[in-house]
Parts: structure tokens; C-alpha cells; sequence
């Protein structure tokens, strides 16, 4: 073994292991670091205060309704995407041109700019003049205040959540039950199993695996949810949408707080955290039947 | 399925797709129709689908609302940069965590793993801080440089790497070529269809990326396209809609375009990273 | 020229031993077929001769030069593999060519080069085609294409044969044998096929449990096995054998206490209506089993009471479910000591026989 040879791996990965280092996994030490620090960017001194910053966070009923907000929309955002595309998933997992133009255009939204997405929305759910309205006084329903009133602003963003998502999800469920062996439908059928218990016995438990898979990434991501409410509601109204990670940009942004966004950041690191930790822990424990 | 068979299920069927359709071609069908009207048919009620009169104006009105040209060689330079970046970086690493032993390879191939679940969500606020101590703000190299190695694209890579027959680089190796050679006229060629959905993956993301632009810029000389256009809110007090959809079109309409011709590839593309 | 010399071979895989104190000269232009069933060390030794594999231990030799730690490339060998390892991205002429664009060769000679092989293996139409366009057959001519045209001193094939229908192995098998008097290079073929071994190598080395059993010529081997696995190993059917306990239990058959087996080739048996024993010969009371008809030749297996063996013959069949009588001639015995090698010093001779003759002991 030359020098050259025995380096050489090192040299390969050397790139990649930086970046990841630099723009990774160094940050969040920085940031766990920073949230026991009152700091705002601009001062060279930075003062220690301990974990002044956590008390203060959940003191503050500001940031308690951000979690809530967060914790509602991600709750609601998931269930609703799950449910709804797996349905779609069964309903549409068939051969033909049709289903699959359906599916197609049930995709598109994933590969569009979340910005465009917003935009759209926003003028659909316009109180005034918008799309959404119209088709509401069109089946003699009265028109909605959407994201201008704060009873209806999470939901409304809940609503756009969803119509990004469930098309991923759905081809993502399709793509797992084409992997169940035929033959275990053919068996069941055999066994006079009604449709019902079909699904309860046999392709609900062969789909776990991509179910679980799917509920912890629609987790993670909505946690993180900040385009549709940047964009969208600014937070608004009357803080009804302001969900963490909008949160943190605003208090490190706007108002300078580094140390107390950082310890929002902290938080969820937290969550953020335990749900990877979650999935690979029952990942191991292995939900596969195959 | 016995769907077929009972025509109550049947309309119920069809109509279901029907309206299914509907929910996810009329927001498109919107915005094409809001960006070709004048702003007066934009504020009537109940809404006109067909504008009276074409309003191709819309279009330039929204590019000459702010320095778009800027914007969008920034969006251009910044995905390009950062897939060539990323293809040099993850196929050596992934070439090296698939093809050699070595001490601490476990380990780096960890921090891999862990920075794949690592979103810029969590951490764009240290990281901001990083660059503006090193006077990166507002350049194209606080949107690129982040982002020019893939956890995900080692991942997905080294797996197809490992697919390769040994003897095929046995072969290689016997046939005298280097080490780079290998890489290049054997096990790139041989891992074509995961760089190509690595690419359509990572292009896709960054074209149409919000976030990290939004949070690294302050100023139209880093700008990017998607920042572009959620900034024509600002014109006319946020009422322009007609403008707002048409600079909406100028994001959209590429990758519209690039979908319904790459429909399946793209698909496949996403879900078989999705599953994975 | 290129011998190849391993001198006290080891290789490890990590505790376990899979070869240990293999020494082994292959002659300069000979065709030597490692042969042994699978796991017995032979293709490992392949690819430490390729320096596709480092030995634990050892030294080898290629030509007059010790290739320790010379990159497979830099060795002055080539190999061609089981499933060929042709580029499935390149053209046939891109994947004959790349070896010699990496010893950067100037275009035209390489074209030239490229030309007369193509010829020579008859794939001179189908140079623009992709691997996966062609047969079997073709496959593996554009892989031994590959090998040729760096024209090296020493061929390593690793059961090239292997993944052929059988009638275009034997074909192969000739045409390999035509190559190798051709170009004169040293050919060292692995096989676990025993008649491709005997068919092929003009030396054949018998390998198991990571230890060479016997080298010699493929007739030498047949004829003279070193050990009882080299007798049961070459041979269809193989040798039968038969404990010495047997022997002396069942046919009264006196031999030293040092013989623990005694063997005979099938086709040296002959079968007989006769119920007495013939001068000089052993003689077995059997009952025909079954019978496998070969065309020229039918095997017969018998039972006896020493067990199961066979017969191989080339007259017109016998009934199955007969009685019959086997005599062998004492001459044919091979005996084996308790370590499963030869006992030669012990076995009849020829001398020893026309003695008994003479003395007229048995009439």
C-alpha cells in the first residue's frame, strides 16, 4: 500500500465531510451554544445568562400559542395527508391512462416553488374576489374570511398543506402496495375475506412500512413548516399562524435576539430530534413483514 | 374490481376522478387566466374565466417591476452551480464509503447519515451568523457553497455504487486503468439513472428553494428568482393580482413545461427516493 | 520467459486459513488447469497470480521478476472471467480498446491491433455493438478479444466456461486449445469441471482444502493418482474403493495392516458369467443395479458385499437385476494408507504376478 493509496479515501470524502461539518453539524453546536447568550448580532460582547432564555421562552404565552400553532397545524396537516392519500392511493392504483394523468396532475404541486404555490392560494382564498368564495355562493354556501380572520387561518393553511401534499404521498402509498405480493390478495380472496377485512389484514399491515415512513417525514416537514406563512399570513392574523421556525427567523431577523432564537431553535432541535431518533429506533425494530 | 360492474359505483367513480382533476388543474387554470386579464377584471365578482382582452402587457409589467433578469441568471447560476458542485463532490465520496476500507470510514459515513436529517430549517440562523463573519451575505456563495455536497446524493449513490460487479472494476483494474478512470468510464456510466434522478431531484429543489435565499440576502445582487416574484406583492399594495400571476407564471411555467414532458421519469424519480 | 513461480503461499481472510504453504511452478507456455471442487483455494490463487487479491504470505514470481505488490495491471497478465466483466457501456471495440488507450498505444496501432483479433476471434462484425446485443458465445470471444490484444505473457481464465450451453463449451474448449498453441502464452485456466481439466491442460493441478494435491500431466494423474482424493476426484465415474476390512472380511483378500484402502478404475473391471476366478485377478460376486447407457460405453452400478461400485463397459449390455461375477486384475489395484496417500512400494506389480504364474500357486 502506497502513501497515495492509503490517503486516497480520506481525499475523496474530505469535500463532502467539510461542507457537512461547516454548514451542519458545527451549526448546531454554535446554536445550542448561542441560546445561553443575551446577543443582538451587533454587540461584540456577548452576556452569558444561563438558560434565561428557556425560562423566558415558555413564560412567554407568546411563543406557548406558537407551539400550539405549530403543534394543531402539524397534527391536522398530517392526519388529513394521510388519510386522504392513502385513500386516493387505493382508489387510483390502477393501470391506464386515465389514473394516470390523475396522478400526474395530483403530483404537480410537489415540483412547484412553494412561493408559487402560496401566490396562488392567497388569490384563490381572496375574501373578496377570490375563486374559492365563488364556488362557495355557487353551492349556496356563504363566503369565507380564509386567511384574513384568525378562526380560519390555520385551517386555510392547513388546506394548502394538504393540496401540496397528499399527490407525494399518494404515489409514494401506490408505489407500496404494487409491492405487495398478488398472490396474498388471491389467497385472501379464497379465504371468502370481505373487502374490509382485506384491508385491515392484509394490506394495511404489508403497507406499514411506507405508512410509517410517510408519517414521520409529513411530521418533520410540518413541524418546519415557514414558506406558505412567510408568504401567506406573515404570521397573522393576531399571531393565529405564527408557527416556530417563523418564529425564530422573526426574533433573529427582526428583532435581533439571537440568544432567544436560538433557544427556539433549540426547541426544535428537540422535537425535530426525537422524531428522527423515534423513526430509527422502530426502523431497526423492523415494521417490515418481508 | 367490481366497480365495473355496478354502474351507481361507476358514475360515483368517474365523477370522483373527474372532480379529483378539477382540484388540481383549476389553481393552475386560475393563474394562467388572472395573469392575461386587466386589473379591472380581476376585482369583479363573480369571476370571468375568459379575459375580455389578453392582457399580454401583464408579463412585462411584472418582469419590469424589478431587476428579474438579475434575479433569475441568479436562480440559473445558483442551481447549476450547485448540481456540478454536487456531482463532483458526492460521487467521490460516495465512490470512496462504497469501494474502500478504511479507519474512521464508518464514523465519517455517521456524520453523513446525520447531517441527511439535518434540515436548513434548524440551522440557517448559526449559519447566517457564519457568513456574515465571513462577509458572504448577499453573494451567490452563501447560496451555493452550503449546498455543494448532498448528504442524500451520497446516500443514494453509494448504494448504486455497491450494485456494480467487482469484477467489472476488476477488469478495469487489470486493464490498467487508474483509479479516476474507473470512476469516470465505469462506475459513473454504470450509475447513470441515479445521477440523472439525483439531478432532476436536486435542480428542482433549489430552483424553486425560498427559504435559504430569503434568509442569506438582503439585497437584489444575491436575489433569486423565487424571492422575485413573492416580492411583487409590494406592487400596488399586494392588489395587483393580475401582475402577481403573471410573474408567477414565469416561475412555474419551466417546470411545468419540464414535467409534463419528463412526467414519469420524474415521478419515479421522486418516489423511488422517496422509498428508499 | 513468463513461468510463474509461487513460492509458500498463504492467504488469510481474516482468521480463517484458506490457503497455507502452497508452492506451485507453472511452466512457461503450458496450459495448466487448477481444478478442485468449490472453496478449495483455486480461484483464490488465480487472482493472487492477478494481484486481484493479496497473499497473506509468499512470494510470487512472474517471469524473472517478483510481483509482490505490483499493481494487477502493471503484472503482464490477462483474465478473462466468469460472467466476461465486459463494460456494458462501451461498444465491443471500446472495450477491447480500453486497456490499450490506458497503455496509451498510438491510434493507428491500436486500430491494427484491434483488426487482427477481431479477425482471429471472428468478431469483426460486430465491433459497434454493445455487450448486451451479443450471445453468449460472442460474449466471451469479445472477452478473451480483450485479453488478447494486450498480447500478455500469461492468460488467466477464471471458468470462462461456466456460463455456456454445453455444445458451445466443447467448441470453446477446442478453440481455447487452438489459441493457446498459437500465441504460445502461458495459459492458467481455473475449472471445477474435471473433464475440462482433463480435456484441456497439458498439467493439471488438483487442489482441496487449500492445498495442492497433485500436479502432474492429465494422463500421469489418471493413470497414477498421488492420494485417494486425486483417484476419487479425476474419473467418471470415479475410482471405487474399498476398505481394507471389507476386503479381507468379504473376498479373503490378504494385504499389509499400512493399506487402508484399496482402489480400482471402473473401466479395468470386467464382467464376467464365470463363477471362478481367473489366475492373477480379484475376483467380486455382484448383482447388476442399474444401467446407464453412454452410447459406446455403459456404466453398470453393482452391488456387493462390499457396497456399491461401478463397472464401465464397451460390450453390448448386460441384463440389469443378473448375478454376475467382476474380476479385476491384481495389477489394477491402487493402494492408500490411513493419510489417504498412495502405498506404491506395497501394490502387486507386474513382476510380482508373472511370479505367482510361474510358481502356478492358484491353478
Amino acid at each position: 500500500m502506497t502513501l497515495w493509496s492509503r490517503l486516497r479515501p480520506y481525499v475523496m470524502v474530505a469535500p463532502s465531510i467539510a461542507i457537512f461539518s461547516i454548514f451542519f453539524i458545527y451549526p448546531i453546536f454554535y446554536m445550542i451554544y448561542l441560546s445561553f447568550f443575551n446577543w443582538d448580532f451587533i454587540n461584540p460582547v456577548k452576556e452569558f445568562v444561563g438558560l434565561d432564555n428557556f425560562t423566558e421562552l415558555f413564560r412567554n404565552n407568546e411563543f406557548l400559542q406558537v407551539l400550539s400553532n405549530t403543534l394543531n397545524y402539524t397534527l391536522l396537516t398530517v392526519s388529513l395527508s394521510i388519510v386522504i392519500s392513502l385513500f386516493l392511493a387505493i382508489w387510483l392504483n390502477r393501470e391506464g391512462t386515465w389514473y394516470g394523468i390523475v396522478q400526474g396532475a395530483l403530483f404537480s404541486p410537489h415540483i412547484i416553488s412553494l412561493v408559487s404555490v402560496s401566490l396562488v392560494w392567497m388569490w384563490l382564498m381572496d375574501p373578496q374576489f377570490g375563486l374559492l368564495n365563488w364556488l362557495l355562493q355557487l353551492v349556496g354556501l356563504p363566503k369565507l374570511e380564509w386567511l384574513s380572520s384568525p378562526d380560519s387561518s390555520l385551517l386555510s393553511l392547513v388546506l394548502v398543506a394538504v393540496w401540496k401534499g397528499v399527490g407525494y404521498n399518494a404515489l409514494i402509498f401506490i408505489a407500496g402496495l404494487q409491492s405487495i405480493p398478488k398472490d396474498m390478495y388471491e389467497a385472501s380472496a379464497l379465504d371468502e375475506a370481505n373487502r374490509l377485512r382485506t384491508f385491515y389484514k392484509i394490506t394495511l399491515p404489508m403497507l406499514s412500512p411506507t405508512l410509517f415512513f410517510l408519517i414521520i417525514i409529513n411530521l418533520i416537514s410540518s413541524f418546519q413548516v415557514f414558506e406558505t406563512i412567510a408568504i401567506m399570513t406573515k404570521g397573522g392574523p393576531v399571531n393565529s399562524t405564527n408557527t416556530l421556525v417563523f418564529y425564530i427567523y422573526e426574533y433573529g431577523f427582526r428583532y435581533f435576539k439571537i440568544g432567544y432564537a436560538s433557544a427556539a431553535g433549540v426547541v426544535l432541535l428537540v422535537v425535530v430530534g426525537l422524531l428522527t431518533l423515534v423513526y430509527f429506533k422502530l426502523l431497526s425494530r423492523k415494521v417490515h413483514y418481508q | 374490481m367490481p366497480i365495473e360492474q355496478r354502474p351507481l359505483l361507476k358514475v360515483l367513480h368517474y365523477l370522483g376522478m373527474v372532480l379529483l382533476m378539477a382540484a388540481f388543474v383549476i389553481p393552475f387554470l386560475w393563474m394562467i387566466s388572472t395573469s392575461l386579464k386587466s386589473y379591472a377584471e380581476t376585482v369583479i365578482f363573480p369571476p370571468k374565466w375568459i379575459p375580455s382582452k389578453i392582457m399580454w402587457s401583464n408579463f412585462t409589467a411584472a418582469w419590469e417591476s424589478g431587476p428579474f433578469l438579475k434575479y433569475f441568471m441568479n436562480s440559473v447560476v445558483v442551481s447549476i452551480s450547485i448540481l456540478l458542485l454536487q456531482f463532483t463532490t458526492i460521487i467521490l465520496a460516495a465512490y470512496a464509503f462504497a469501494r474502500y476500507r478504511f479507519k474512521g470510514g464508518n464514523l465519517l459515513f455517521g456524520i453523513t447519515m446525520v447531517t441527511l436529517m439535518i434540515p436548513g430549517q434548524l440551522i440557517f440562523l448559526p449559519v447566517y451568523l457564519l457568513m456574515s463573519k465571513w462577509g458572504l451575505l448577499n453573494t451567490l456563495f452563501a447560496l451555493i457553497l452550503p449546498f455543494s455536497s448532498s448528504a442524500f446524493g451520497i446516500f443514494m449513490l453509494r448504494q448504486s455504487f455497491k450494485q456494480v460487479q467487482e469484477e467489472l472494476i476488476e477488469a478495469a483494474r487489470l486493464d490498467e486503468a487508474p483509479e479516476w478512470k474507473i470512476i469516470l468510464k465505469i462506475m459513473v456510466p454504470m450509475a447513470r439513472p441515479t445521477l440523472v434522478t439525483f439531478a432532476l431531484f436536486s435542480f428542482i429543489a433549489h430552483w424553486n428553494d425560498y427559504f435559504w435565499p430569503l434568509v442569506m440576502t438582503t439585497t437584489d445582487a444575491a436575489r433569486t428568482l423565487p424571492i422575485g416574484i413573492s416580492k411583487l406583492r409590494e406592487v400596488d399594495g399586494g392588489a395587483a393580482w393580475h401582475i402577481l400571476m403573471a410573474g408567477n407564471m414565469i416561475l412555474v411555467i419551466p417546470i411545468l413545461i419540464v414535467f409534463s414532458l419528463a412526467q414519469r421519469h420524474i415521478i419515479k424519480a421522486f418516489v423511488y427516493s422517496g422509498v428508499k | 520467459m513468463a513461468q510463474i513461480m509461487l513460492k509458500n503461499i498463504e492467504k488469510r481472510f481474516k482468521q480463517e486459513k484458506v490457503i497455507e504453504g502452497l508452492d506451485l511452478t507453472i511452466e512457461d507456455g503450458s496450459f495448466t488447469v487448477l481444478v478442485g471442487p468449490s472453496g478449495c483455494g483455486k480461484s483464490t490463487t488465480l487472482r493472487m497470480i492477478a494481484g486481484l487479491e493479496q497473499q497473506s504470505d509468499g512470494q510470487i514470481w512472474i517471469g524473472d521478476r517478483c510481483v509482490n505488490g505490483i499493481e494487477p495491471g502493471k503484472r503482464n497478465v490477462a483474465m478473462v472471467f466468469q460472467n466476461y466483466a465486459l463494460y456494458p457501456m462501451m461498444t465491443v471495440k471500446e472495450n477491447i480498446e480500453f486497456g490499450l488507450v490506458n497503455r496509451k498505444m498510438p491510434k493507428a496501432e491500436r486500430e491494427k491491433v484491434i483488426r487482427e483479433i477481431t479477425e482471429i476471434v471472428g468478431l469483426a462484425d460486430y465491433l459497434h455493438k454493445k455487450p448486451q446485443a451479443l450471445s453468449g458465445g460472442q460474449r466471451q470471444r469479445v472477452a478473451l478479444a480483450r485479453a488478447m490484444v494486450k498480447s500478455p505473457a500469461v492468460f488467466l481464465m477464471d471458468e470462462p466456461l461456466s456460463n455456456l450451453d454445453a455444445k458451445l463449451r466443447s467448441q470453446m474448449r477446442t478453440e481455447l486449445i487452438q489459441l493457446h498453441k498459437r500465441l504460445g502464452a502461458t495459459f492458467v485456466f481455473v475449472t471445477h469441471d474435471q473433464v475440462e481439466a482433463m480435456s484441456m491442460g497439458d498439467r493439471i493441478v488438483i487442489m482441496d482444502k487449500g492445498r495442492i494435491q497433485q500436479a502432474d500431466s492429465p494422463m500421469q494423474i489418471y493413470d497414477d493418482p498421488d492420494n485417494l482424493f486425486t483417484a476419487q476426484f479425476i474419473g467418471t465415474p470415479p475410482m471405487n474403493i474399498v476398505t481394507r476390512s471389507k476386503a479381507v472380511e468379504a473376498w479373503d483378500y490378504q494385504v499389509d495392516e499400512s493399506v487402508h484402502h484399496i482402489g480400482f478404475r471402473p473401466e479395468k473391471a470386467v464382467m464376467t458369467m464365470d463363477k471362478k476366478a481367473a489366475v492373477g485377478k480379484l475376483h467380486i460376486p455382484a448383482r447388476i443395479v442399474t444401467r446407464e447407457t453412454l452410447g459406446a460405453e455403459i456404466i453398470y452400478q453393482l452391488e456387493s458385499t462390499v457396497g456399491t461400485f461401478y463397472v464401465k463397459s464397451f460390450l453390448k449390455p448386460l441384463e440389469t437385476a443378473v448375478e454376475v461375477n467382476v474380476s479385476v486384475s491384481y495389477t489394477d489395484l491402487f493402494y492408500f494408507g490411513q493419510d489417504g496417500q498412495r502405498v506404491r512400494a506395497l501394490e502387486p506389480t507386474e513382476v510380482q504376478e508373472r511370479l505367482v504364474i510361474a510358481g502356478g500357486g492358484y491353478a
